[in-house]
């Protein structure tokens, strides 16, 4: 007599984009799940809530899905200024900056994590934080009489990541570790989607568990160059020529309200290409292939 | 782009009469090395991206006076005294230089250990700088709701200055926009609204801002009040042009030297192994 089998968690990146509704709460990793959230903004999601940074949630405001950032840093990244799409918006009212800082928005997902309603943190007292962002309270602490700042459990519906690899079974391992706050997004979330390069055997996972960096992911979508235009460890490098074509659009919308370029961006990258592989398509293979590592 | 912009087979060695003329250094070349000269040998160097002073400045103690030096590029730590060069990085995980890292960390587990980050320097940026150090990322206005300038962020700034022995607030521009007698917003907290023990009596255990670093000199606080106060003049800088470009009241010393240039030695570091791609002669 056969046993039930397990069930594999592969879904393509249009099925992963259908768990995202209007205002979620949703966490994206870096590097970024390109192709999930080219999918997100093609469904025309609204009033999103965005834990994230950089250009990947620049976009995300540039397409019309962000009501809310939970972000300490929305720049064009090394020398980047402020991303365009975050700044016009922000300037105009038109999305809420949850105002915080690297290690503020650590502590929260910790604490999201971890079931508590807060935990403290030093990091930011004396600071306008507190005074920006009500959701920050300034508190004596009962031990020793110190002065921290109570941060509230963040506790993202979705986050969505991007790896090096998965099995079906969504035991990922990252190539070079994990980055940036992946994994306490991934703690945090109710429910976590990981995009990777490669779908890999489950006996691969099981001959090095060691490596395994997110035990169990929800969901895995297969999408090699998944995190263009930005870089994956081991794969490949940024695409700074395309970057650059986002953001030379993205400030002509914000800075000369001409939203024509960015418009057409949008259209010939995220909206018309249906699946990914309809996006590397459009970006070319010369230029895929010119990014791997030195 | 070229890796190396100077003649190398008519490189010369040594001086000012073999072309590392100290006369010739450049106003960022002398910041580069004023904040050389405060790193010491065994600290803990958090390099923020794409503030090519700070990197430089970094790069010149480590590979004059400081092989026992840690750097962390976000969150690849290092230590590259047996160096030629340390290639500046392009993007978060650029390989040319996070392949030196003997330890990686993410964002999140850095700040699972912050009881040794009084061992650490960094260097900080800002759209506003106030007459208290007091340093602002998030933006100018009067609403932050409807702000007239929208700043990047934070980053990890308000921690950083929280618990880092010391820091220093790097600026590549001087100007009464940037500097003013109190910040729109702030969010690194420096010496607050002044006192010695601005920064103790809120229970900061970090030793908040030391010197303030521009293009045109370099400030430090006054130890009683923290207020801010000229400490040197680069050379061809007038007090009047300090003065004119600030949007507060500089304390101003009856006598205030001009800022050191490099040695020739010191030149010849930064110009053929920190800084090989001239980003601070330009």
């Amino acid at each position: 007599m056969s046993s039930p089998a397990r069930h594999e968690r592969i879904v393509d990146e249009a099925d992963a984009a259908t768990w995202i509704t209007d205002t979620m709460t949703i966490a994206i990793g870096d590097p970024a799940p390109m192709a999930i959230i080219r999918q997100i903004i093609r469904r025309g999601v609204k009033d999103l809530t965005v834990v994230g940074s950089g250009l990947a949630l620049d976009l995300l405001i540039a397409a019309g899905c962000v009501r809310r950032t939970m972000a300490y840093y929305v720049g064009g990244g090394f020398g980047g200024a402020v991303a365009p799409s975050f700044r016009r918006a922000a300037e105009q009212g038109e999305i809420e900056v949850w105002e915080c800082e690297e290690g503020i928005l650590t502590t929260g997902l910790r604490a999201g994590a971890q079931g508590l309603p807060f935990l403290p943190w030093r990091g930011g007292v004396g600071t306008s934080l507190p005074e920006v962002n009500p959701d920050l309270k300034v508190i004596t602490d009962p031990i020793k009489g110190e002065t921290l700042i109570a941060v509230p459990a963040i506790e993202p519906d979705v986050a969505i990541l991007h790896a090096a690899v998965s099995d079906a079974y969504g035991n990922v391992q990252h190539c070079g570790g994990p980055g940036w706050l992946d994994l306490f997004l991934q703690r945090a979330a109710d429910r976590t989607i990981v995009q990777v390069e490669k779908i890999i055997a489950n006996e691969e996972v099981r001959s090095d568990p060691w490596a395994t960096t997110i035990a169990g992911a929800d969901a895995v979508v297969r999408a090699p160059y998944g995190a263009h235009p930005f870089y994956s460890r081991g794969y490949y490098v940024q695409d700074r020529a395309f970057t650059r074509l986002y953001v030379e659009a993205a400030t002509a919308a914000a800075q000369a309200g001409d939203r024509g370029p960015l418009d057409a961006f949008l259209t010939r990258y995220v909206l018309e290409p249906e699946t990914h592989g309809d996006y590397l398509e459009r970006v070319g293979v010369k230029q895929l292939i010119a990014l791997y590592e030195y | 782009m070229p890796t190396d912009e100077m003649p190398t087979d008519e490189m010369p060695t040594h001086g000012a009469a073999t072309g590392f003329d100290p006369a010739t250094a450049t106003r960022q070349e002398i910041m580069a090395t004023f904040l050389a000269n405060d790193l010491q040998d065994g600290e803990i160097l958090q390099i923020g991206a794409a503030m090519p002073v700070g990197e430089v400045a970094v790069r010149l103690a480590h590979f004059s006076h400081g092989p026992n030096m840690e750097l962390i590029f976000i969150g690849a730590r290092m230590n590259a005294a047996h160096l030629d060069v340390l290639p500046t990085p392009e993007f978060g995980w650029d390989r040319r230089t996070v392949r030196w890292a003997e330890s990686f960390s993410d964002t999140g587990h850095r700040f699972d250990r912050v009881k040794d980050w009084h061992r650490r320097v960094f260097f900080i940026g800002g759209v506003q700088v106030d007459a208290f150090g007091n340093t602002n990322l998030i933006g100018v206005g009067e609403n932050h709701r409807r702000l007239r300038f929208r700043g990047p962020g934070s980053v990890g700034t308000s921690t950083l200055s929280t618990l880092v022995g010391r820091y220093h607030i790097v600026l590549n521009s001087h100007s009464a926009r940037t500097f003013v007698e109190r910040c729109d917003f702030i969010s690194a907290y420096g010496w607050g609204q002044g006192g010695a023990d601005a920064r103790t009596k809120l229970g900061i255990p970090g030793g908040g801002p030391k010197y303030c670093i521009t293009p045109l000199c370099v400030m430090d606080f006054a130890p009683d009040t923290k207020r801010m106060r000229l400490h040197s003049l680069h050379p061809g800088v007038t007090v009047e042009e300090v003065r004119a470009n600030t949007g507060f009241a500089l304390d101003i010393p009856d006598d205030v030297p001009t800022t050191p240039r490099p040695t020739a030695t010191q030149l010849e570091i930064i110009r053929t192994r920190a800084d090989r791609r001239g980003a601070l002669r330009h």
